[in-house]
């Protein structure tokens, strides 16, 4: 069911008087490649992107941050905390990093609640995107069910337009259910004419419906986007044999595999995985002292279970000192423990892992190898 | 505590990495005061020899080195080599894989007899070294963390990521999607991955981060990617982070 149909210039419109209230993070294209990036106008957004590079987790959980700043004076140890609440909006969230952003929200506020994150995340409006069809090759969100949302966003659009153009002229991957993805999923998208339009929040739907911009959904756009449904369906294929719910089970059979020795000779440990990856939270903490040695900060960087001393503890000792153990835990983490722990799935099948990997180590694969041997 | 005496030397290279200190404009004052600067050929005249912290930049590549880094680490309680020259040999070993007469009638033209010389090599080749700041040149900022680890007592670590995890911090986006080989995943961070920043692959500067991803590069390079292993080579070999005749 759509809440309001809106016209792709309607949005912008409405996306350059949000940019008085928030900063704007939206898909910008980079050469032949898009990113998140902060833009000043809608204009420079390009909401016909196939997927970013990087999802939009460094808004929320930045590479480096501080959490605190600490002083000495007189003997004295003082502290001030440091909580980010600039209001921003993201704009463009495909349903995976949608997804992605759902399993952060849920780590950083159980047990011991992350205010530094949960702050900038409260202050973050998200407006979703959703994928007619797949956004590039290798992708696999539709078996992770990560290619829906159905929370996690503030507004979610639905490129209506685009599928009827698309498939219209017959060159898209939304007319024909039966043809698959006719075009290279690396070409982006035309831009969609106009959008249907689903709430997620009351802040979402006070912000669509204060300008009068939008209008009712009529039997048409609804039937729009039922076909949209069938086409989009349609258009994504299974990439990994094993459904999702069972790549726990099977991965409890695989924990002796000689995959994992014989995939991770090729493995850096460079972590490009993780670092590329939505749905990774690790961190490293550690001080920064300034010359009086005195007065300095508490930071903490993005860290990944694939580097060579994220299981290092004092001793010193490595409880995961190869990389097997290492690559066979990252892949545990994203099908099994996360999804274990908080009924999320751990991965979202962006597939980001995949293309960051300079060894070509794919997790598609080792899914399908685990499959075949067990 | 008086203040620890500190020297900077040079051996054979630019002495970059000597004048990098004085770069630090901003924390220059703030290290004059907490140290002595005792011995340093680039800023000073008036030399001592009671050391407490000699960092020495260059590489061993004469008769007339060995004999001055012995010196250096015999009048220094703590030795530093910085830059890749004085922890590599860095990017004076491109002489090694050349005749050697020929490098030095070229360096010296007619007197190149009265110059000996020997391959480059890092300092470590031949003395004890307590700590390396790799980079060519060092990393500024790594040298002030250096010092103020010295100053507070506390342990100072190089990272020990591969140049891979600044690159992703900065959003950037990774030179093998351009089919590049950049030596990223095998070079160890701290330069906040400069040389992709501005699109340039990684030369290894820092030296490798492991021996595994060494190893998984000859794995790698071998049998995932159709380069010539010898032009892959030729970027170890530059700033001398691996000098092997072949990838492992
Ligand atoms: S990106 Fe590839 S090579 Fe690097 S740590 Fe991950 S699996 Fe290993
Ligand atoms: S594990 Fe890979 S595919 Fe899954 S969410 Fe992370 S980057 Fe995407
Ligand atoms: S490492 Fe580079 S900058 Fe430093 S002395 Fe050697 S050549 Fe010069
Ligand atoms: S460009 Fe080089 S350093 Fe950066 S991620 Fe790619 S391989 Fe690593
Ligand atoms: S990117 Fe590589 S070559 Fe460039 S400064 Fe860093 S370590 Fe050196």
């Amino acid at each position: 069911m759509l809440d309001r149909m809106i016209t792709h210039s309607a949005f912008l419109e409405l996306v350059d008087e949000l940019a008085g209230k928030r900063r704007i993070i939206g898909p910008v294209a980079r050469g032949e490649r898009f990113f998140y990036e902060e833009v000043e106008r809608a204009g420079a957004l390009d909401l016909a992107f196939n997927y970013c590079v990087y999802g939009p987790r460094a808004f929320l959980f930045p590479p480096t941050e501080t959490l605190f700043t600490f002083q000495q004076i007189e003997g004295r140890f003082a502290a001030e905390a440091v909580v980010e609440d600039r209001p921003t909006a993201l704009v463009g969230v495909h349903p995976c990093d949608i997804n992605a952003i759902r399993l952060l929200d849920r780590v950083f506020e159980k047990d011991h609640p992350d205010e530094h994150y949960l702050s900038r995340r409260r202050n973050t409006l998200i407006i979703g995107l959703d994928c007619p069809r797949p956004c590039t090759d290798g992708i696999f969100c539709s078996d992770m069910k990560t290619n829906e949302a159905t929370e996690g966003f503030d507004v979610m659009l639905f490129p209506l337009g685009a599928v009827q153009e698309v498939g219209a002229s017959g060159k898209g991957g939304g007319g024909d259910p039966q043809a698959g993805p006719s075009v290279r999923a690396d070409e982006p998208p035309a831009a969609p004419s106009q959008y249907g339009v689903v709430f997620g929040t009351p802040t979402g739907r006070e912000w669509l419906l204060y300008s009068h911009k939008s209008t009712v959904p009529t039997a048409a756009d609804e039937r729009a986007l039922e076909q949209y449904h069938r086409s989009k369906a349609a258009a994504f294929r299974r990439a990994i044999k094993t459904p999702s719910e069972d790549l726990p089970a099977l991965l409890d059979r695989s924990y002796d595999s000689l995959l994992w020795e014989a995939t991770a000779r090729r493995c850096y440990s460079c972590g490009s995985c993780n670092l590329s990856c939505p749905t990774c939270y690790c961190f490293n903490i550690y001080d920064e002292l300034d010359m009086t040695l005195a007065a300095g900060e508490r930071k903490r960087e993005w860290d990944g279970c694939q580097l060579p001393k994220f299981a290092e503890v004092a001793g010193p000792h490595n409880f995961r000192a190869k990389a097997a153990s290492r690559l066979r835990h990252r892949i545990y983490r994203k099908a099994k423990w996360v999804r274990e722990q908080t009924d999320l799935p751990g991965c979202v099948g962006c597939a980001r892992c995949d293309r960051a990997c300079t060894a070509k180590i794919s997790s598609v694969e080792i899914y399908n190898q685990l499959a075949e041997e067990a | 505590m008086s203040k620890p005496k500190i020297a900077i030397f040079s051996l054979t290279s630019c002495e970059g990495c000597s004048l990098a200190i004085l770069e630090l404009e901003d924390q220059l004052l703030d290290i004059l005061g907490a140290v002595d600067i005792v011995n340093f050929r680039e800023g000073m005249t008036e030399r001592s020899w009671d050391i407490d912290i000699g960092f020495v930049d260059g590489a061993v590549s004469t008769p007339t080195d060995i004999e001055e880094v012995e010196h250096f680490r015999q009048s220094s309680k703590m030795l530093v080599a910085i830059g890749a020259c004085a922890c590599t040999g860095g990017i004076n070993t491109l002489k090694n894989y050349q005749d050697e007469t020929d490098c030095r009638r070229y360096v010296y033209g007619e007197k190149f007899e009265w110059f000996p010389t020997i391959p480059a090599q890092p300092l470590s080749n031949f003395v004890k070294v307590d700590a390396e700041l790799p980079g060519c040149p060092m990393v500024k900022e790594e040298f002030l963390e250096f010092v103020k680890c010295a100053l507070a007592g506390k342990q100072f670590r190089l990272p020990e990521n591969a140049v891979c995890v600044e690159c992703k911090k900065k959003d950037n986006l990774c030179l093998y999607e351009k089919g590049i080989i950049c030596l990223g995943p095998v070079t160890r961070a701290g330069c906040a991955a400069i040389c992709p920043s501005y699109g340039s692959k990684c030369e290894g500067c820092r030296g490798l981060v492991s021996d595994e991803a060494l190893a998984a590069a000859g794995v790698n390079l071998r049998e995932q990617y159709d380069v010539a292993l010898e032009d892959v080579l030729a970027d170890f070999r530059l700033f001398g982070a691996y000098q092997g005749s072949e990838l492992p």
